[in-house]
């Protein structure tokens, strides 16, 4: 329940990207207090990359929309600091590159553990495991929860652990589900 | 790159031209040929430059204008809650705790698999921020798990959604069929309320046997939320209902009624009125309706298990006190239930608690004794013969007031004390005797119950009706519950129809009909709720070619009713009950036009 004692620092950040086939991209920022009650809510409206920014911005456009162009406005806009910022779409861990908060992306369900080094020589080998951390992450687990950083700021496990203290059974991936029912709500507007 | 982010591109395109022009003139022949001949051509060397004509700026915008931002900030919960100290330490939501699993008498069960019951906002509810606030609450089942909101059991599935349906409404009739736990909805949907900071100020009024077990399921499914009884003599009434620091008062209807003018006094206001046994004021010109619709307040919220009795004017009485002329008594049937759709949660027992024993009914009809007929036709024929010859004075009450003459010879001859359905109830409850199981048994009338004690004295029965004291119920109950050698009660439609427990009861007897099926079910579902061990065997009497006979086909009708009102299928009729119908059971005439019978 909503704790009135919560205080701005106890907050933790829920950031997401959702692609709209027609609209483009949108992105929602939920913050809970720690007792899972919404605190803000930030949307933006919806993002479609140019034909010019496809062609000049290359395999560097989606850590930009994402990051850059979502994250970083979405961010901002909070008046409230959290602990730390999950997401649940790994391409949003690029924002980290702009913001001093750490940024985690969670993994849905229960993944198998990334591996950093499983390369074979000589082979090329896919598995369609969804959100399978990569070489690119360094992931850890807290609690029921399995998260990553990027392998660039892998110092950040400490801090995520540290916001998440006492959450060690909070389902971190829950959040999300709200974050994409307001933003569909939102889109739509005020009724009557 | 351009400062506005454009990228200008220029290409380099550097290239000049050079053409030579040769020209052979023709010249006249001269006499020095010779020298002429040695001459060369005349060349002409012009140059020329396509630069200006060629160049050209390409702009490819490839920076994305300023990212537009919806916001949106809530409000945070203070109160009552903020004085206390009830969440000092507690673990957040999603902290794991354990809850004891429930037994067969518990209020409620685990659920098979984890679900996640979210709050939606209603249609009425059209701020988008208002919206937002209800659809960004976390999961209802998250909560339970939170430490400052333990609860003794888990809650069913179907109760969640209960709690979710009530909580983002300000006008709303929880109308579950009895025994789905109406009551434990309620008071977790109030709970979440006030611990979320939206309610600070809400006022339970219910029938006065009730009142205590208001309290009871507070204490278990609320226990930090204070409560305050309103009660005792005017003075104590007047302070108690200024008691700020009570988030929760219970009120009965009655003394809501006396303190109405107390309430106006005082200027009471409350976040919310919660209504238990709703169909109390489907009588708009009651004094019970009246009163409830003069309490100042936020939201309104039903609870009944029976919003239509009679016809569905009962809904628009209730509605009346929800919001007040959004139903009228000129709708039809289907399009009214349109309209109640968003207003209105009704779930069933077969829809929702595949678990729950069955229950089953056996129609007991029996014949009259020699005896018994012989009284009765007579009484049938005096009385008819009686309407008769009074023509048009005779008014719906004196109908009345032959059918329950009728009625009770179905049950006791009093000429004789002959009754074919005691005989048939006797030898019915030596088997439940010999089963080692309880069984209730209801009756209209407290002298048929009296007799029936008499009657069945080696059983000793117990009795719960209205002649019982009010502090004497409770105890009553108890020992009907606990007492493996007390395993029959006999109730009164009024005073057990309503709010009590019995699961632990596996048959139930109707010695006689009411006039509503409502209130056979609501007597039914005493012992066929949750906690139920086992089946419901349910004996309903019926005295062949009787009043009782052709009642029994009053009492179809009003349930189709129902089933028109609360489900998509069209209505194939108007099935309300008229006047004429009343009469038309002694085949009489009588003067046309709607009554209003009697619950």
């Amino acid at each position: 329940m909503s704790n009135g004692e919560a205080k701005p620092s106890q907050a933790l950040g829920f950031l997401t990207v959702l692609e709209h086939e027609q609209q483009g991209l949108v992105g929602g920022y939920l913050i809970l207090n720690t007792s899972g009650r919404p605190l803000e809510f930030h949307c933006t409206a919806p993002v479609k990359p140019s034909r010019a920014q496809r062609i000049l911005f290359g395999p560097t456009l989606e850590p930009y929309l994402y990051g850059e162009q979502i994250g970083q406005t979405l961010l901002a806009k909070g008046s409230i600091e959290p602990l730390a910022v999950y997401t649940d779409v790994e391409r949003v861990l690029s924002v980290r590159d702009f913001v001093s908060l750490p940024v985690a992306l969670v993994f849905a369900g229960n993944p198998s553990p990334p591996a950093t080094d499983t390369t074979i020589a000589g082979s090329q080998w896919r598995v369609d495991v969804p959100h399978r951390a990569g070489p690119h992450l360094h992931s850890f687990e807290i609690g029921t929860n399995r998260l990553a950083v990027a392998a660039n700021r892998a110092g950040d496990e400490g801090r995520i652990a540290g916001a998440l203290d006492t959450l060690a059974t909070f389902d971190l991936s829950e959040p999300f589900e709200r974050i994409r029912e307001a933003v569909e709500e939102a889109h739509r507007g005020p009724r009557g | 790159m351009a400062a506005d982010g454009s990228l200008h591109w220029t290409p380099a395109l550097g290239v000049s031209v050079v053409s030579v022009q040769s020209t052979l003139e023709a010249r006249a022949a001269s006499g020095d040929w010779a020298a002429s001949a040695l001459a060369g051509p005349a060349v002409t060397i012009v140059g020329g430059s396509i630069f200006t004509n060629l160049v050209q700026a390409v702009s490819l915008p490839i920076a994305a204008p300023k990212l537009k931002v919806i916001s949106f900030q809530f409000p945070q919960p203070g109160g009552w809650r903020a004085k206390l100290s009830v969440n000092a330490g507690s673990p957040p939501v999603g902290a794991a705790k354990n809850l004891p699993p429930a037994t067969a008498t518990d209020a409620a069960v685990p659920p098979k698999k984890p679900t996640r019951t979210r709050i939606k906002p209603p249609g009425d509810i059209v701020k988008l921020e208002d919206r937002l606030f209800y659809m960004l609450q976390p999961s209802l089942e998250s909560l339970v798990g939170e430490g400052s909101l333990a609860f003794p059991f888990h809650p069913f599935p179907y109760q969640f959604e209960g709690v979710a349906f009530l909580y983002p409404r300000y006008a709303a009739i929880l109308a579950d069929e009895m025994g789905l736990g109406k009551t434990m909805q309620a008071i977790t949907a109030v709970r979440m309320l006030l611990h979320a900071g939206e309610l600070s100020s809400v006022l339970f009024v219910c029938p006065k046997p009730l009142v205590t077990n208001w309290q009871r399921e507070f204490s278990q499914w609320a226990p930090e939320v204070p409560v305050s009884v309103i009660e005792g003599d005017q003075a104590k009434r007047r302070w108690q209902w200024q008691q700020s620091d009570m988030p929760v008062k219970i009120a009965n209807y009655e003394l809501l009624q006396r303190d109405r003018e107390l309430a106006a006094e005082l200027g009471l206001e409350f976040d919310l009125v919660v209504l238990d046994e709703a169909q109390r004021i489907k009588n708009r010109a009651s004094a019970t309706s009246q009163c409830v619709r003069d309490l100042s307040r936020r939201r309104s919220w039903a609870l009944t298990g029976t919003p239509v009795e009679n016809s569905p004017q009962d809904l628009v009485g209730i509605f009346e006190f929800l919001a007040p002329g959004y139903l009228s008594d000129t709708m039809k049937p289907r399009k009214m239930g349109l309209a109640a759709a968003d207003y209105v949660l009704r779930r069933t027992k077969d829809r929702v608690l595949s678990d729950l024993p069955p229950k089953m009914f056996r129609d007991a009809d029996v014949e009259l004794s020699a005896e018994q007929r012989e009284t009765y036709q007579l009484a049938e024929q005096e009385g008819v013969l009686r309407l008769t010859e009074m023509g048009h004075e005779a008014t719906i009450q004196h109908v009345f007031e032959l059918i329950l003459r009728l009625k009770q010879i179905c049950n006791f001859d009093p000429a004789s004390g002959e009754s074919s359905k005691f005989e048939r109830l006797a030898a019915d409850l030596d088997e439940v005797a010999a089963s080692g199981r309880k069984a209730i048994i209801f009756s209209q009338w407290v002298s048929t119950l009296d007799t029936l004690s008499a009657r069945l004295a080696h059983l000793r029965p117990l009795a719960y009706h209205g002649r019982v004291p009010a502090n004497k119920r409770d105890d009553v109950l108890a020992e009907f519950r606990e007492d493996p050698a007390r395993q029959v009660m006999l109730l009164s439609y009024g005073a057990g129809g309503v709010g009590l427990n019995l699961q632990f009861a596996s048959y139930v007897f109707l010695f006689d009909r009411w006039w509503n099926p409502a209130v056979e079910d609501q007597a039914i579902n005493r012992a066929h709720r949750i906690g139920a061990a086992g089946p419901v065997t349910v004996t309903r009497f019926l005295t062949l070619g009787t009043i009782e006979e052709r009642i029994d086909q009053v009492l179809r009708e009003k349930r189709e009713i129902f089933d028109t009102i609360f489900s998509d299928v069209e209505p194939r009729r108007n099935l309300g009950l008229t006047q004429q119908e009343i009469f038309g059971l002694f085949q009489l005439r009588c003067p046309s036009g709607p009554i209003d019978l009697a619950a």
